[in-house]
């Protein structure tokens, strides 16, 4: 039986790093698979290593111990199948919106390009500022851009390193919102670093609660829940308390927000 | 690991000089072996041999003595002149507004043109050759004293301003300290400048002294050995007082670790 | 450091017009009252007429053409040179640590000492100025370039990795584009330098041009065509830092209101 596209599969994966001559493990012993087309947000506190493992699956980092693999296949490297939204939204600032949309897309010819980027740019609520540049964009619409620069490539996943981590608290529900809409468009496998519990909660069907030093997977949550998901509901307050048990802080505190 | 590192810096050390010693030795072979004549291009050892004998027996520290004291009194006229227009524009935006328009223009006349000007008003002496040098210190360190000023974090002037900091007490405790990094940054391009405009004012106002006089008796009597000399001495000069200059900024500024304001 | 090409407000342009206004005035009385002598200082209107009269002569336009026409080429030869070793630098560590030192050393020989050798190994001749316009314009060329190419942001230099962007590409929509600002900053610096240097190598020895107009004329004490002198190679000056300017504005429009404060070299 082949294996759908989309699915990652993380094998006793191992990682360190050496800091002042000594080595310093960030990641120890992590085993994972997520199913084609799921929603999954990784949670931790900072230094938990979930970056690090993020920049495995897109292939930033090649050095390590055991296995990713993706639809079946050793990860050795970056890929046009797997797209990055960082948090910082890098948008190349000598580049338009247009021109940074179809980034990847350097090898199509200049119609196939313009059909992408308008596509694209419609998707994410931006037509009409294929010529801006990034800097006279906010924040929120710049990292729209570089979810459709992203998305461009039709990646079989898609990979967020706290893509909404640098915006403000409305704009950033509201992004959320946005995120949900593109994953149930697209249909394809989404991979969260988070450290925002119920940004968490509100787009995932899996959530993985990382410890740190070394990074271990401490628990995986599966959320049933249908959509769209109601943040003041009883069900969304029972998991968010058992989610920041996991981090000491449910039973004091159980309507912190975040970590 | 700390060995590492040290193997690390040994090894891109070596190859830094393996491009100077190669140049030594093609140079070297090439005119031994008669593919250009020594007057021409006088081997690198007689170039030594000569600079240590000029050195030691000769008048060419007298000379260095001469050129230093034209840059010396010439960077502190340039410097001090500079630094006093920039403060001022820095601080009082009516001043940059009445100066800053005249400067600007002024500053876009290249340094050398102001030699034949100076000459005729002062005369083929000292004070010209000095006026010179002053020129080049000038500009660098009005530029960077301004923008150093100006630059100063408006939170540092606000906090200062609550607990009552005003006049001169503000410039002395909270704004030269905090543009002191631009304002050496300043100091030390003027003496780059004061240099090239040494050597320029020694060629083109004529002179019985300094080492750029040496390079030009070397010309006029075709001794190669000595134009080289001259401007090896020069390039030497160059290199130590930039380390002199770099070394007192570092002791200038130790410990303190500034802001950028964004 | 405030533009001055920047659009400013007329009444502080009244302000900036004091200061010329008040030399003028201190300049036109001194001479009225015979402070100096007429050979040392020669009436505001004298300096007009002086121009007028150098210009409509044709002298004046085949001394620029002359200087103008080293410029170009000793630029052309020193900038290049400075803009390959730069971007070599800045892409190879190796190359870096192989031909960095050494060029960072011979920077610092003042170049004018370089004058007299070049003299002796090249003659008076047209080839001798533009070689030594070419490394006043080498060094500012060589030092932006490699700062701007090796500086690319570690962000830039990753998403071209998943993007795939190798080789040429890689250096033609990332690398250079980037390092931009600081190259044309270079150009800038070079191209002011090779200016001076080109009126220094008239000053020394030369038939044309403006150094040696205003040489000549320092010699037969023509006080009035020394300041004309000064009068155009500074509005040339301001003309190339002008064009530059522009130049500037048109490649660097992206940096629309993310302007960082301005570097200050002189």
């Amino acid at each position: 039986m082949s294996i759908q596209k989309g699915t990652l599969e993380i094998k006793n994966l191992s990682k360190s790093f050496i800091v002042d001559g000594t080595p310093l493990q960030v990641l120890s012993n992590i085993n994972l698979k997520f199913p084609s087309g799921s929603f999954i947000s990784i949670v931790g506190s900072s230094g938990c290593g979930k970056t690090t493992l993020l920049r495995i699956m897109l292939g930033l980092e090649t050095r390590y111990e055991g296995d990713a693999l993706l639809d079946g296949e050793r990860i050795e490297g970056p890929g046009a199948n797997r797209g990055i939204v960082f948090q910082d939204h890098r948008l190349l600032p000598w580049l338009t919106v247009g021109e940074n949309v179809a980034f990847g897309l350097d090898k199509l010819d200049r119609k196939a390009k313009k059909l992408i980027v308008d596509e694209h740019l419609k998707l994410v609520g931006l037509s009409g500022f294929e010529s801006a540049y990034p800097a006279q964009l906010s924040g929120g619409m710049a990292q729209r851009v570089a979810i459709a620069r992203a998305l461009a490539n039709k990646p079989e996943i898609l990979l967020l390193d706290e893509p909404l981590g640098a915006l403000d608290a409305l704009t950033r529900m509201h992004m959320q919102k946005e995120l949900e809409r593109l994953w149930l468009l697209e249909k394809i496998t989404m991979v969260m670093v988070t450290h925002d519990v119920d940004e968490a909660i509100y787009l995932s069907d899996i959530v993985v609660i990382m410890s740190s030093r070394p990074g271990i997977i401490k628990k995986i949550i599966k959320i049933p829940f249908a959509r769209p998901r109601d943040r003041a509901s009883s069900e969304f307050m029972q998991v968010k308390a058992e989610i920041l048990k996991e981090f000491h802080l449910g039973t004091e505190y159980p309507f912190a927000y975040a970590i | 690991m700390q060995i590492m590192n040290i193997q690390n810096r040994v090894k891109i050390k070596v190859i830094g000089i393996a491009l100077p010693i190669a140049l030594l030795i093609v140079w070297h072979v090439f005119v031994s072996a008669g593919y250009v004549s020594p007057h021409i291009l006088p081997l690198p050892e007689t170039v030594l041999s000569t600079l240590v004998r000029l050195l030691t027996k000769g008048k060419l520290i007298l000379m260095i003595a001469i050129s230093l004291r034209r840059v010396v009194y010439g960077f502190l006229l340039g410097t001090a002149s500079g630094f006093l227009l920039g403060l001022l524009m820095g601080l009082s935006r009516t001043a940059e507004k009445l100066f800053a328009p005249t400067f600007h223009t002024i500053r876009q006349v290249p340094l050398i043109g102001w030699i034949p000007l100076i000459v005729m008003w002062f005369g083929m002496n000292e004070v010209s050759r000095i006026l010179v040098v002053a020129i080049g210190a000038f500009y660098p360190t009005t530029l960077n004293t301004f923008a150093g000023v100006r630059g100063v974090p408006r939170k540092y002037v606000e906090l200062a301003s609550v607990y009552g900091y005003k006049g001169l007490k503000l410039v002395r405790r909270i704004i030269l300290p905090a543009a002191l990094p631009s304002i050496i940054t300043g100091f030390t391009l003027s003496l780059g400048m004061s240099w090239v405009l040494l050597v320029a004012a020694e060629l083109l106002i004529e002179t019985m002294a300094g080492i750029g006089k040496v390079i030009d008796i070397g010309r006029e009597t075709f001794n190669m050995e000595l134009v080289m000399v001259g401007i090896v001495t020069t390039g030497l000069l160059g290199f130590i007082m930039t380390k002199v200059v770099e070394r007192a900024a570092q002791a200038a500024q130790k410990g303190r670790v500034f802001e950028q304001e964004q | 450091m405030k533009n001055f090409f920047q659009r400013i407000e007329w009444k502080d342009k009244l302000l900036g017009v004091i200061v010329p206004l008040l030399v003028l005035i201190a300049w036109q009385s001194a001479v009225s009252l015979q402070l100096f002598s007429p050979l040392l200082l020669i009436p505001p209107l004298t300096l007009v007429d002086t121009l007028w009269y150098l210009a409509s002569s044709g002298e004046l336009t085949t001394n620029i053409l002359a200087s103008l026409n080293r410029v170009v080429f000793g630029f052309l030869i020193g900038a290049s040179a400075g803009f390959l070793l730069g971007l070599f630098m800045g892409l190879s560590s190796f190359f870096d640590q192989f031909a960095g030192p050494l060029i960072k050393a011979s920077k610092q020989v003042p170049q004018f000492a370089l004058m007299p050798l070049i003299i002796l190994w090249f003659g008076v001749d047209e080839f001798a100025k533009f070689v030594f316009i070419a490394i006043g314009a080498f060094y500012p060329m060589v030092f932006n370039t490699y700062q701007g190419v090796s500086s690319v942001s570690k962000r830039y230099r990753e998403l071209a990795q998943v993007f795939d962007y190798k080789g040429f590409r890689y250096l033609t929509k990332v690398i250079l584009p980037s390092a931009l600002p600081l190259i044309i900053t270079g150009v800038r610096h070079s191209l002011g330098l090779s200016w001076m240097f080109v009126v220094g190598a008239e000053i020394f020895g030369a038939d044309t041009g403006l150094g040696y107009m205003m040489a000549a004329a320092r010699n037969m004490f023509q006080i009035d065509v020394v300041m004309s002198g000064l009068v155009v190679i500074g509005s040339i000056g301001f003309g190339i830092n002008f064009i530059l300017q522009i130049i500037e504005k048109r490649l660097l429009v992206w940096r629309v209101s993310t302007d960082q404060g301005a570097k200050c070299k002189s």
